[in-house]
């Protein structure tokens, strides 16, 4: 039996609408991208700790907008890593393998660390490269 | 398994950007700043494996149950594998003498370092002779195991609050860990059986930080037991509302309204069901159609009714101002809002007990 046969429905209570709660995070981000121009001092906010609604994250999203880079991670589940219309801020999502959002990020860096290759992870390349070539 | 939790993890075929995104998740569900989860990921990955003794005393596994066996092979199962766990009676392939005798080698091997894990409740009754492990009570054997520990961690309600066995009339006269250890850093993550990433998140803050998390009042880490389930219960719109579903099968069920007068506990229940959710993130008690039992919170089993509604706090506006103020705190300092939040909803609801529940 599927469970589309238990009839719930489960009803929205009316879109909760916007908190009021996401403005200040443009405030929060405008900073957080002088200091990554200042220092190099990348920095996020944790979306998943703050009180938004799905209507606040829209906003935000839409406020954003997209930018030319999207990344996709598959690793234990699907992760998207997108720039947004304002470059070194980028909108991250971490999905685990059933498809439900774990956790959901702000980033701003010139590039996510969780994008760039560890050096201990290039020299295990570097050394598979040996190997091919070693066969030529 | 020896060497740094990276290269175990790689030949388990667990890349670096997985635990990474892990730890990520991790720092977030513990409420650490977003930071954190790198800090953690580097700090864990070359950490040494600390040991680890667990003792089972009056118990029924679950609590090892819900940590060790999932469907598929957890990074939370793999965390666990990184402690060198050198005495867990149900794991070990040991068994009788030689058990006894890797318990006290661990446990002067590495006597002030090691942590100590308790599952069960521990009986006084008969001088303790309701629970014995090779002819020793209990209480003997946590007495002894405390004094070299670094700090113990009493997985599940029954260590942390005598849970079922301590329940009404407690025939083995059933007690915590921490009514008989008085001198260790205890941390009590209580449940029934407690969620496993509770677990993880505690072993990886010890891993990363060489501390313990900051605890409430009844010895929880904050990061997981700072909010009542009904503060994050998706249902609770519902509650705002006045939308209460009065039987399990009538209209208001079907709609999904609030579980509230059927008897759910999430008003006084401190626990992390209604954000982690169980199984993998598939769904949790509340989210199956049946109210919160209160199971993390002290004698849960002899708190009335699972079915019958609390008494209090029974006033919708009350908490509606509540979320009003949380709304407050979080345009003021957006990064401390998650605290805010916390000791906002602390307030609140600390003046309401499991023993103001309706008997
Ligand atoms: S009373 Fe229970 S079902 Fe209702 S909102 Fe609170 S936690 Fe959710
Ligand atoms: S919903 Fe309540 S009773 Fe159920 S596991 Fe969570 S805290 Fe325990």
């Amino acid at each position: 039996m599927s469970l589309d046969a238990i009839p719930i429905h489960v009803v929205p209570p009316g879109e909760p609408g916007l908190t009021g709660n996401a403005p200040p995070l443009l405030r929060e981000l405008l900073e957080m991208v002088r200091r990554l121009l200042a220092t190099g001092e990348a920095s996020a906010i944790d979306l998943s700790a703050l009180p938004l609604t799905p209507a606040d994250l829209d906003w935000l999203r839409d406020k954003l907008g997209a930018g030319e880079i999207s990344v996709t991670l598959q690793a234990n589940g699907e992760s998207t890593l997108n720039e947004t219309a304002c470059p070194g801020v980028w909108w991250v999502m971490h999905h685990n393998e059933q498809g439900a959002v774990t956790s959901q990020f702000i980033e701003v860096a010139f590039v996510p660390d969780l994008v760039k290759a560890h050096p201990q992870d290039v020299e295990i390349g570097s050394g598979y490269l040996e190997l091919l070539v070693s066969d030529l | 398994m020896q060497g740094p939790l990276i290269d175990t993890l790689a030949r388990r075929g667990v890349t670096r950007r997985t635990f990474l995104k892990y730890c990520a998740t991790l720092a977030s569900m513990m409420a650490l700043p977003p930071t954190a989860g790198r800090a953690m990921a580097e700090a864990m990955s070359a950490a040494r494996r600390p040991s680890v003794i667990w003792l089972p005393f009056q118990e029924c596994t679950g609590c090892t149950e819900s940590i060790t066996r999932s469907h598929s092979p957890t990074i939370e199962g793999m965390i666990f594998d990184m402690i060198s766990l050198d005495y867990q009676e149900t794991l070990m392939a040991a068994a009788g003498h030689q058990a006894e005798e890797a318990l006290h080698t661990a446990m002067k091997d590495n006597a002030g370092k090691y942590l100590l894990i308790v599952d069960g409740s521990i009986p006084l009754g008969q001088d303790g002779a309701y629970s014995c492990i090779g002819g020793r009570s209990n209480v003997d054997i946590l007495k002894e195991a405390a004094q070299g520990a670094a700090a113990v961690i009493a997985v599940g309600s029954c260590a942390s609050f005598g849970g079922i066995p301590k329940a009404n009339p407690n025939p083995t006269g059933a007690v915590s860990v921490s009514d008989l250890v008085k001198d260790k850093p205890i941390v009590n993550i209580p449940g029934c059986p407690p969620i496993p990433v509770v677990m993880t998140g505690v072993l990886a803050h010890y891993l990363t930080f060489g501390s313990l998390p900051e605890l409430d009042d009844k010895g929880r880490p904050k990061s997981f037991y700072g909010d009542t389930i009904h503060d994050r219960c998706y249902r609770r719109p519902f509650y705002d509302q006045g939308k209460f579903a009065k039987t399990f099968d009538d209209e208001g069920a079907r709609q999904g309204w609030c579980l509230f007068e059927l008897g759910c506990k999430g008003p006084v229940t401190h626990n992390a069901c209604a954000t982690v959710k169980w199984n993998g993130g598939t769904s949790w008690p509340v989210e199956s159609g049946h109210g919160c039992l209160g199971c993390s919170e002290p004698d849960f089993w002899d708190g009335g009714s699972f079915y019958k509604a609390l008494s209090a706090p029974a006033d919708p506006l009350k908490f509606a101002a509540v979320a009003a103020v949380v709304g407050a705190g979080a345009g003021v300092a957006v990064s401390v809002a998650n605290r805010v939040k916390k000791s906002a909803a602390k307030a609140t609801h600390e003046t309401t007990t499991l023993a103001d529940l309706e008997k």
